[in-house]
């Protein structure tokens, strides 16, 4: 993004819309307005976002977390693209299947929990496998997108130029398909960090998703409200990073 | 593939030569259309019946008749992208069954250019899948935008370009691949009228330069009249040939012709041919 003075401008009334929910935080329990006890000072829970980070057994949690998410990831992505790909290229797979997928896409995904839990237990093994299925279908619909942005024109084109098939997929296929995919992958990460921290929350000994759970039933208010912070930051990251790359590799289209 | 050194590039054709062109004596035919006839689907649809007709060596033939005449699926099979029901095409003495693209290049409608590669990478592109090493591609391509005037564009994405300079970009591309035979399918189509006559006047300047066969195919009767040496009109679904027409205006052509008698009288030719049907 380039900073022209009109971005400036609106990064400037950005920056006073998180200042008018941040100063009545900070004002309303100090002036006796709220209660401390339910909202903590900004500033508080600020303060107790650092303290959380010197922990050794909160860092440890989010260590747990971000395993679980990154094991679930690397199983869905290549699960979810194969999928994809299968439903998306063979025509009688395609028509059998696809309508399953589409059909259980608008299922909360949360009703399956319990479920989840009776046949995978309640350890690290079902965080993963409940942070797959939270992103599978995010990741097969996508993929299945992508073959279909491939300009059959231009398919005809290489082949009119003599191109080979494996150079067909490379030249026309892969690029066309590239910032589709990437933008399946990055729903893909949040779904799983959604499955992932969601099963936590229910039942889990450990994860940052458990950590909030306890803090919110002990009225630890500081320690949950900076653990929702941190949470949120982490994820806002990673989607942003993989914005960034999608932006990049996506550049062409529009 | 001597033919396709850098070096030959500034030739003025080559070896092949441009026989024919402003010589006595018949051109030798570089293509042959034999008797095709081509059924859609399971015997549903007659797309085209007995057309046959050759076209001689350095010409610019055009194809046109009512949509849904077939000629765009003709050109498919003389790209060798389609193979017809009956019949065959012969280019230079030899059957055509897959694409050739050393043979027989293809400009497409629209452009059709790779959105994710810049002008000069769409330029290479035939010549990367043709396995022409970096160095050479690069001096070929440069030489062909330099050509339509695009220099200073070539590292620009189709998305950063006009209609009008995308189309210059595909243009460069079919001539850069040097083929012998060039087919061009409505590559103009998408444009705005005065574009496109700006587009044909700049075709018909390379053309000048690097004498190719052209076979064009176009819905715009003024466009046929104006480019082609002859026009092949075709009758309505199933596609037959109605009649081979001479346009014998003296080249090259200028805008004024078109305000010409003879100009008006050959294309209201083609007009009557194509509505009678």
């Amino acid at each position: 993004m380039t900073a022209s003075p009109h971005s400036w401008r609106i990064r400037a009334v950005q920056f006073g819309a998180v200042a008018i929910v941040a100063a009545p935080w900070e004002f309303a329990p100090r002036a006796g307005l709220a209660d401390p006890t339910l909202l903590p000072p900004f500033s508080e829970v600020l303060k107790q976002l650092i303290v959380l980070l010197s922990e050794g057994s909160v860092v440890k949690d989010l260590a747990i977390t971000a395993s679980e998410v990154a094991l679930a990831f690397a199983i869905v992505a290549p699960l979810g693209v194969g999928c994809g790909l299968l439903l998306a290229e063979n025509d009688y797979i395609g028509r059998v299947f696809k309508p399953f997928f589409y059909f259980l896409a608008s299922v909360p995904k949360s009703v399956f929990l319990p479920a989840f839990i009776l046949l995978f237990g309640i350890g690290f093994g079902q965080k993963v496998a409940f942070g797959v299925f939270q992103a599978i279908f995010v990741l097969v619909i996508s993929t299945v997108a992508a073959v279909a942005s491939v300009e059959p024109e231009l398919v005809k084109l290489a082949r009119a130029y003599g191109a080979s098939r494996a150079r067909i997929y490379a030249e026309i296929y892969w690029p066309s398909m590239l910032p589709f995919i990437v933008e399946g992958m990055r729903l893909g990460v949040i779904f799983s960090i959604t499955g992932v921290v969601f099963a936590e929350m229910a039942v889990a000994r450990a994860g940052m998703g458990a950590r909030i759970a306890t803090w919110g039933q002990t009225f630890q208010m500081p320690d949950l409200y900076a653990g929702v912070l941190l949470v949120s930051l982490l994820s806002i990251t990673v989607n942003e990073a993989l914005r960034a790359y999608e932006r990049k590799v996506g550049k062409w289209r529009g | 593939m001597a033919r396709l050194t850098a070096g030959k590039l500034d030739a003025a054709d080559d070896e092949r030569g441009a026989a024919g062109v402003g010589q006595a004596g018949p051109a030798p035919v570089d293509v042959a259309v034999e008797h095709i006839s081509h059924i859609y689907g399971a015997g549903a649809v007659k797309a085209l019946d007995d057309v046959n007709f050759t076209v001689e060596r350095g010409r610019f033939v055009g194809l046109v008749g009512p949509s849904g005449c077939g000629k765009s699926s003709l050109l498919l099979m003389l790209a060798g992208l389609m193979q017809p029901s009956e019949g065959r095409i012969v280019v230079e003495g030899t059957e055509l069954s897959r694409p050739d693209p050393e043979r027989v290049g293809v400009v497409f409608q629209e452009a059709s250019l790779l959105p994710w590669k810049t002008a000069r990478e769409n330029v290479e592109f035939p010549l990367k899948v043709r396995g022409i090493g970096k160095a050479e591609r690069r001096t070929r391509a440069d030489a062909f935008l330099d050509l339509v005037g695009l220099s200073e564009f070539k590292d620009r994405l189709p998305n950063q370009l006009s209609g009008g300079m995308r189309h210059r970009v595909s243009i460069a591309r079919g001539f850069c691949q040097d083929p012998h035979i060039l087919l061009m399918d409505e590559p103009f189509a998408a444009l705005d009228e005065q574009t496109r006559m700006t587009m044909g006047n700049e075709l018909l300047n390379i053309w000048e330069k690097r004498r190719k066969t052209v076979i064009f195919v176009t819905h715009s009767l003024t466009e046929a009249v104006y480019l082609c040496d002859e026009v092949v009109v075709m009758s309505h679904r199933p596609g037959r040939i109605l009649e081979r027409i001479e346009i014998d205006l003296p080249r090259p052509r200028t805008y004024e012709m078109m305000a010409t008698e003879k100009f008006g009288r050959l294309r209201d030719h083609i007009w009557r041919l194509i509505r009678k049907d």
